[in-house]
């Protein structure tokens, strides 16, 4: 059994459509990335998965039910947008989420929680008088607690800094060998590259990308050159065979035409500088998500 | 327990444990009492510090008889209202007349020269007895009266003009005694004749039921007619405003503080808006039972609990947590359309609309409580709650069929708003950006 099928699911709001026919499936103990620029229905998807929104057409179940029944109290949600009581306890907050969805007592289960963020000296503290990221891990324990069988973060690592970053990470991988399916969101290519299994990648509404990172690369084949060279990116102009250049720093990346030869393009590059790293390699997911989503990737609103 | 109560009860919880700790809540505790015990408490001042400043009347008598009769009337009157007659202290002003010649050529000049004074203050008052005041004609419709046979009352007081009251006795008291000389009464009889007996209103006989004996009538007071069913429905309306105007900026500011989208994960928004109803129904109720307590504590103090309408408080109870149920419910909804706590206060007037409509209409419902209009607006199901409650009050009652209706209605009533307030709960509370139109909301409330 899948842990989430999606079929053929379609979410209007208005005029605007935010999904469009989607189908997707994710492996139970799986960890499946979403990404896509702003506004390309991902946060959409992962509210219809959680139930708050309904489909207009398709159907979505989880764990082989309808979404909405029974295993709504196995799912853990990090919405994007975060928000938390910010007059109660932390502790009592906590208790609050996790009885709610689980409909027990998780005063243990907070508890540890709250050891493994650092967060135990804040228990009886008011949420308000937390800095942003103390909340941040506060509510990542919210969706976690009592631990669940499907986990879905909206931009899990936002705002986080890179220790904190770090232990949500390791949660995170924590809780998949424990056998939980994790859902996340976001931006971050390189997450995206390191932490999942699949990736999804949604562009206005439509699926353009699903896969494994390795299948979705071979889509593209070896098509990229990663250089760098005393001369930067200035020496790598009018290159044969050069579709695009993509200068990341202390190393650019070209993309090359389907008819280039690399060899061509090392013997031209030798006699303009001195070159100290070349390999041929499949597209990173970045270049691919910009191959795709261009320069409006930025541009659009969030849905 | 069912997983639905469970989650209900679970959000309700948090929800009254985070509002009875709150300033707001026992600040509101407090001032209800003393708002609804100011206005007693000013009616108690006015009467410790009455207005008893000499007012001057003038009065223009036509009949060319009347006017000495008339200012020996207001004598006598003067000397019988003007002292409390056990302590001695001066409860009323004293009414001084003088009479001005009629200027029957321009009557109108005389008119504004009396006026004139009034403004000035040197006047409080000037009456003109018209020339057939003595015997007017019978008119069909006493609006429709000639002048010459009225006795017109010109003064510049504003507000409920007690003298009004007290004038037309002196006046009244004077043109019959004037009558009564004409047909050769003499003046020995005129006191006898011009009596007027006292009525006093009386309770209806009732038999005890633990002896089986008839108990006596009691006197009826203002306090038992009047009082008891106001007290009832202030105190109704206060509980009821104090629990849903928190509810609309509360859901509002959760709402900009995100704090919904992860709950929606865990409750059903039918389940979260039921929370918080139940919420503020336990709260409704605890601020019930205080005010309930104070009032039969200060009855008791007063040896006044004969008042208590113990009777009434289980309707009480069920018509707070009706109205509460009903208005909270909506102003969830509304605050979940939002996009800021200060657009959630344009929507409190709408929102209050079945409370304040009910309180504008109290007049005409206290003077003919089992009137087709009382019966009607009383068992509409918004209005249900404060009028039935205030006609169920009052000396008389209702007739017993009639609550247990209006209570289906409110029953109905209240189910149907819960769930279009649930509905447009559950779209608006993600919207962000934009305060929705009553045209957006009626949407989302009938198509979801």
């Amino acid at each position: 059994m899948e842990a989430i099928e999606v079929r053929e699911v379609t979410k209007t709001f208005g005029s605007v459509t935010a999904v469009d026919d989607l189908t997707l499936t994710v492996p139970q103990g799986s960890v499946y990335g979403f990404i896509g620029p702003n506004g390309s229905g991902k946060t959409t998807t992962m509210r219809m998965i959680v139930n708050i929104f309904y489909p207009d057409r398709g159907a979505i179940r989880v764990f082989g039910q309808d979404a909405g029944g029974e295993s709504s109290k196995e799912i853990g949600y990090l919405p994007e947008e975060r928000g938390l009581y910010r007059r109660m306890e932390v502790r009592a907050l906590l208790e609050f989420h996790g009885e709610l969805r689980g409909g027990r007592n998780v005063t243990a289960e907070v508890n540890g929680w709250l050891d493994r963020f650092d967060l135990a000296h804040c228990a009886k503290r008011r949420v308000e008088t937390l800095s942003k990221g103390m909340s941040q891990k506060v509510q990542f324990i919210a969706a976690v607690v009592p631990e669940p069988k499907l986990l879905i973060l909206d931009e899990p690592f936002t705002g986080l800094d890179p220790v904190s970053a770090d232990r949500v990470r390791t949660a995170i991988l924590d809780l998949r060998r424990r056998g939980a399916t994790v859902i996340l969101s976001t931006h971050d290519m390189n997450v995206a590259e390191s932490l999942c299994d699949y990736i999804l990648m949604i562009y206005r509404g439509r699926k353009v990308l699903d896969g494994t990172l390795e299948s979705i690369q071979e889509q593209y084949g070896n098509d990229t050159i990663r250089v760098s060279s005393a001369g930067g990116g200035d020496v790598l102009q009018d290159l044969p065979g050069v579709e695009k250049i993509s200068d990341l720093g202390h190393v650019q990346e070209l993309r090359m035409s389907r008819a280039s030869d690399p060899q061509e393009v090392l013997r031209e590059l030798v006699t303009r500088t001195r070159v100290t790293t070349f390999s041929v390699t499949k597209p990173s997911l970045r270049d691919i998500f910009i191959r795709i989503a261009g320069h409006e990737a930025a541009e659009a609103p969030d849905a | 327990m069912h997983k639905m109560t469970r989650k209900i009860l679970l959000v309700a919880k948090r929800d009254y444990l985070a509002a009875i700790r709150s300033k707001a809540f026992l600040f509101s505790l407090v001032i209800a009492p003393v708002m609804g015990g100011g206005s007693f408490i000013g009616v108690a001042v006015m009467k410790a510090k009455p207005d008893i400043q000499e007012r001057h009347v003038a009065i223009v008598d036509r009949t060319g008889v009347a006017a000495a009769t008339v200012i020996e009337a207001a004598g006598e009157k003067n000397a019988d209202d003007l002292f409390d007659k056990i302590t001695g202290r001066q409860l009323n002003p004293r009414y001084v007349f003088e009479t001005a010649v009629p200027d029957d050529a321009n009557p109108n000049a005389q008119r504004l020269e009396l006026s004139d004074r009034v403004r000035r203050r040197e006047l409080f008052a000037f009456l003109e007895i018209g020339h057939d005041a003595l015997h007017p004609p019978k008119v069909a419709d006493p609006d429709k009266t000639p002048e010459a046979s009225r006795v017109d009352y010109y003064s510049n007081a504003g507000g409920i003009d007690q003298s009004l009251q007290w004038i037309s006795g002196a006046v009244n008291t004077g043109l019959r005694r004037v009558r009564l000389a004409q047909l050769g009464v003499d003046r020995s009889r005129f006191a006898d004749l011009l009596d007027s007996a006292k009525v006093q209103t009386m309770s209806l006989i009732a038999r005890d039921e633990k002896t089986g004996g008839i108990r006596e009538a009691h006197k009826k007071s203002e306090v038992e007619g009047f009082i008891v069913p106001f007290v009832l429905v202030i105190m109704l309306m206060m509980i009821v405003l104090f629990a849903v105007g928190p509810m609309l900026g509360s859901v509002a500011e959760d709402k900009m503080q995100r704090v919904f989208e992860m709950l929606l994960a865990s409750a059903t928004p039918f389940e979260l808006i039921m929370g918080k109803v139940v919420a503020a129904v336990g709260l409704s109720l605890t601020s019930s039972a205080v005010y309930v307590a104070g009032g039969l504590f200060v009855l008791q103090a007063l040896a006044m609990m004969g008042l208590a309408p113990l009777g009434l408080l289980p309707w009480f109870v069920v018509y707070v947590a009706a109205e509460v149920m009903v208005l909270c419910a909506l102003a969830a909804a509304l605050g979940a359309s939002c996009a800021s706590p200060s657009d959630a206060q344009h929507l409190a007037m709408p929102l209050f609309a079945p409370v304040l409509i009910p309180m504008f209409l109290l007049t005409p419902v206290m003077q003919q409580p089992n009137g087709v209009f009382a019966t009607v607006l009383s068992l509409f199901p918004p209005f249900t709650p404060l009028l039935m409650m205030m006609r169920q009050a009052m000396p008389g009652g209702v007739p017993a069929w009639q609550p247990w209706v209006g209570l289906v209605g409110i029953a109905a009533w209240t189910v149907g708003m819960a769930w279009a307030a649930a509905r447009i709960f559950r779209i608006g509370i993600l919207m962000q950006g934009k305060t929705a139109s009553f045209s957006d909301l009626a949407r989302w409330a009938v198509r979801g």
